[in-house]
C-alpha cells in the first residue's frame, strides 16, 4: 500500500512534466506572438527594431529550452532569468492584465473550489439515491421518469438552462434578485450556480448507479442474502450497494477534479469570478502564461483525484490489493 | 441516421395468421427488423426520432422556407415580441428570429454530420487497425487517443480553435488565391472548417476505442471460432457476424454523438470560439442576446429551447437505439 502510493506520487512528476513541456512547446511553436497580444497587433508590427528590443527585454529571443528552463526553475537553471520559476511558485504574469498569475489563482481558485465542492456533495447525495431508486423500481414509471428526466436535463446546456431558470425565478416568480457575482457560498447568489453544476453531472451518476446495481442484483450472493431472510433494506445497503458503488467511484475523481477547478459555463452565466472563468477568458484572449498555469493546475488536480479514487477502491473492495 | 432506420421499416411485420407462420416470421426477421420493432415500441425513442427528423428537415429546407433573409436588419423593428409577420420576433439588430433559427439548424446539423463522418471514418479505421494488428501499432494509437482525451473535449476544442484559426485562415486564403474557389473566401466556411477540425480532433477517440474493443473481443468469441472451425467462408463470417455485432454500438454512439457534437459546437459558438456572428448558430444567438434576458426573455429562450429539444431528441433516439440493438442490456 505504502509502496503503491509512493510509486504513484513519483509517477505524478513525469506526467506533469510531460504535459508542461507539451503545452509549452505548442504555445512556443504555435501561432500567435505574445508581444502582439501585449501591445496590440498593429503598432509594432512594422518596426523590426522595436520588436527586436522588446523580444530581448522579455527574453523571447532565447532558445526554446532556455525559455522553458526559465519558466520552470528561473535563476536556478538559466542565467539571466526573467522569472522565479514555477517550482518557487512564480507562474509569471498574465499577458493581458500584467497581474501575477499566482495572485489571480489565489483570488479565483477558492471561489471555484467552494462552489465545486458544494455541487459535488449535492450531486452524489441527490443523484446516487435517485439512481438506486431507478434500479430498484426497474421498468416502472419511476425508473422511466428518472432516466428520461436526467437525459432531458443533460441535453440542455448550462448557458441555456441558467438564463431560463433565472427568467423563471427572477422575472416570473420574483423570489430572488438577479443572482450575479460572488458573495460567499452561503448566500442566495450561490443557490442557482450550485444547483446547475450538480445537475450537469446528473445523467452520468444516475446511469452508472442504476447500471451498477442492476448488474449486482443478479448475483448469487444477493439471492443468498434474500434467501436467508435479510430485510430488503439490509440487502440493498449491505450487499448490493457496496458492490455496485465501484463503477460509480470511477467517476468520482474526474468529476471532483472538474468541479473544483470550476465549470466555466456556470461561472460565465452567473458572472462568478472563479478560476475557470479566468481560464476561459485566457483562452479567448490567447493569454498564454495563464493557459499554461490553468492546464498545469487542472492536470495536477486530475491526477491527485484519480489517485485518491484508486485508494478508495481498496477501502470499498477488499479484492483490490496494492502491490 | 433516423431516416435510414425509419425507411427500412416501411414493410411492417407481416400479419400473423397462424402460430407456425408467426414462428416463421420471427425466425426470418433480420437483426435490423428486430431492432426496429423494439425501437417503435419505445415511446421515448419514437419521440426522439420524430424530433431528429424535424431538425434534419429544418436544416435541409429551412433556409429556403425562411420568411426573411436571416442577415437583413430592420432597424425600425428591434427586439420585438413574436407577432404575425415575425413568428419568433426580431433580435436586437432587427433580424427575423425565425429565419435565424432555421439557419442555425443548418449550422448545427451540417457541423454535426461532417464531424461525425470525419470522426467515424478515422475512428473505425484506427480502431480496427489497432484491434487487428495489435502490438506497437495498438499502443501508439491508444496512447494518442489517451493524450487527446486527457482534457475535457470542450477545452481541447477551444484550445485548437484559438490557436489554429489564424494559420488555417492564412492557409485557406493561400489556396483561394491559387484556385479562386469562392467557398474558401467566406468567413463562415472558415468557421465551419475550424469546427470540423477542432471537434473531430477529440471525437474520433471514442469510436476508435469502441471499434478496437469490439474487434478484440469478437476475434476471440466462441461463435466466430466455431464458424472458422466449421469452414464457414471468411466473407460470410465478416458480413453475417462480425459486422452486425460491431456496427450496432457504433450506430448507437453516432446517434448519441449528434447531440454531443451539437452541444460542443453551440458551446464554442456561445463562447465566441466557434461560428462567429453574423452567421447564425444557436449558441451564438444565445450569447448575443444573453445580456437582454431580463427585457426580452424570448431572445434567449427560443434558440436555447430549440437547441435543447434537438439535443434531447438525438439523445433519446440514441438511448432507444441502444436498447433496441442491445437486447441483452434490457434483460439484465
Amino acid at each position: 500500500m505504502f509502496v503503491f502510493v509512493v510509486r504513484r506520487v513519483l509517477l505524478f512528476f513525469p506526467v506533469l512534466f510531460g504535459v508542461l513541456i507539451g503545452t509549452f512547446a505548442f504555445i512556443h511553436y504555435g501561432p500567435g506572438d505574445p508581444l502582439s497580444i501585449m501591445f496590440g497587433e498593429d503598432d509594432y508590427e512594422n518596426d523590426p527594431e522595436i520588436l527586436a528590443r522588446l523580444r530581448k527585454i522579455y527574453g523571447l529571443d532565447r532558445s526554446f529550452f532556455v525559455q522553458f528552463g526559465d519558466y520552470v526553475c528561473g535563476g536556478l537553471c538559466v542565467p539571466d532569468a526573467r522569472n522565479e520559476g514555477i517550482i518557487r511558485g512564480d507562474w509569471g504574469k498574465s499577458l493581458r492584465s500584467q497581474r501575477d498569475i499566482a495572485d489571480i489563482i489565489q483570488a479565483s481558485l477558492p471561489i471555484s473550489a467552494q462552489l465545486g465542492l458544494a455541487s459535488f456533495i449535492i450531486l452524489y447525495t441527490v443523484f446516487v439515491p435517485l439512481g438506486i431508486l431507478a434500479a430498484v423500481k426497474q421498468n416502472t414509471w419511476i425508473d422511466y421518469w428518472i432516466v428520461a428526466g436526467s437525459i432531458a436535463v443533460n441535453s440542455v446546456p448550462v448557458f441555456v438552462l441558467g438564463p431560463m431558470v433565472m427568467i423563471v425565478v427572477v422575472l416570473k416568480l420574483q423570489i430572488m434578485d438577479t443572482p450575479v457575482g460572488w458573495e460567499g457560498l452561503f448566500t442566495t447568489n450561490s443557490i442557482l450556480p450550485v444547483a446547475l453544476m450538480s445537475l450537469g453531472g446528473a445523467l452520468g451518476i444516475v446511469r452508472m448507479t442504476r447500471a451498477g446495481i442492476l448488474e449486482v442484483v443478479r448475483q448469487g450472493y444477493v439471492r443468498t442474502a434474500r434467501a436467508k431472510g435479510l430485510r430488503e433494506r439490509m440487502v440493498i445497503s449491505r450487499h448490493i450497494m457496496r458492490n455496485a458503488m465501484t463503477p460509480v467511484l470511477t467517476g468520482f475523481g474526474p468529476t471532483l477534479a472538474g468541479f473544483l477547478t470550476g465549470q466555466f459555463l456556470v461561472e460565465l452565466v452567473f458572472g462568478i469570478p472563479g478560476f475557470s472563468n479566468a481560464f476561459i477568458s485566457a483562452f479567448q484572449g490567447r493569454d498564454f502564461p495563464m493557459i499554461l498555469a490553468g492546464t498545469m493546475l487542472g492536470t495536477a488536480m486530475w491526477i491527485v483525484s484519480n489517485l485518491v479514487v484508486d485508494l478508495l477502491y481498496g477501502v470499498l473492495d477488499p479484492r483490490v490489493r496494492y502491490e | 441516421m433516423a431516416d435510414t432506420v425509419e425507411e427500412s421499416g416501411v414493410q411492417p411485420a407481416a400479419e400473423r395468421p397462424s402460430l407456425a407462420a408467426e414462428f416463421e416470421a420471427v425466425k426470418q426477421r433480420s437483426l435490423w427488423m428486430d431492432a426496429l420493432d423494439r425501437l417503435v415500441r419505445n415511446k421515448a425513442a419514437v419521440i426522439g426520432s420524430i424530433i431528429a427528423t424535424i431538425i434534419i428537415l429544418m436544416a435541409v429546407v429551412g433556409p429556403y422556407i425562411a420568411p426573411y433573409d436571416y442577415l437583413r436588419n430592420d432597424f425600425s423593428r428591434i427586439a420585438e415580441a413574436p407577432s404575425w409577420d415575425h413568428w419568433m420576433g426580431t433580435d436586437v439588430l432587427g433580424r427575423d428570429f425565425t429565419s435565424r433559427i432555421l439557419n442555425g439548424a443548418r449550422t448545427a446539423v451540417f457541423v454535426a454530420v461532417v464531424v461525425l463522418v470525419i470522426s467515424v471514418t478515422i475512428g473505425v479505421t484506427l480502431g480496427a487497425t489497432a484491434g487487428f494488428v495489435g502490438r506497437w501499432v495498438d499502443d501508439v494509437i491508444i496512447r494518442i487517443g489517451e493524450l487527446l482525451s486527457a482534457f475535457p473535449n470542450i477545452l481541447m476544442a477551444a484550445f485548437l480553435s484559438v490557436t489554429m484559426r489564424e494559420p488555417v485562415t492564412i492557409f485557406l486564403a493561400d489556396i483561394y488565391s491559387k484556385t479562386e474557389w469562392g467557398i474558401l473566401n467566406q468567413r463562415i466556411y472558415i468557421d465551419y472548417f475550424m469546427m470540423f477540425g477542432a471537434i473531430s480532433a477529440t471525437e474520433w477517440v471514442g469510436y476508435a476505442r469502441l471499434v478496437r474493443g469490439q474487434v478484440l473481443s469478437l476475434k476471440e468469441m466462441g461463435f466466430i471460432r466455431a464458424e472458422r472451425a466449421l469452414g464457414v467462408p471468411q466473407r460470410m463470417i465478416i458480413t453475417k457476424h462480425l459486422v452486425p455485432n460491431a456496427i450496432s454500438p457504433i450506430v448507437v454512439s453516432v446517434s448519441a454523438g449528434v447531440g454531443g457534437v451539437m452541444l460542443t459546437e453551440s458551446t464554442l459558438s456561445f463562447l465566441g470560439l466557434g461560428i462567429q456572428p453574423p452567421a447564425a448558430s444557436w449558441g451564438n444567438m444565445v450569447s448575443e442576446n444573453l445580456t437582454r434576458w431580463r427585457y426580452d426573455p424570448h431572445l434567449v429562450v427560443m434558440p436555447g429551447m430549440v437547441l435543447a429539444v434537438a439535443v434531447f431528441g438525438f439523445n433519446f433516439l440514441g438511448d432507444g437505439l441502444n436498447d433496441a440493438l442491445n437486447p441483452r442490456a434490457i434483460q439484465r
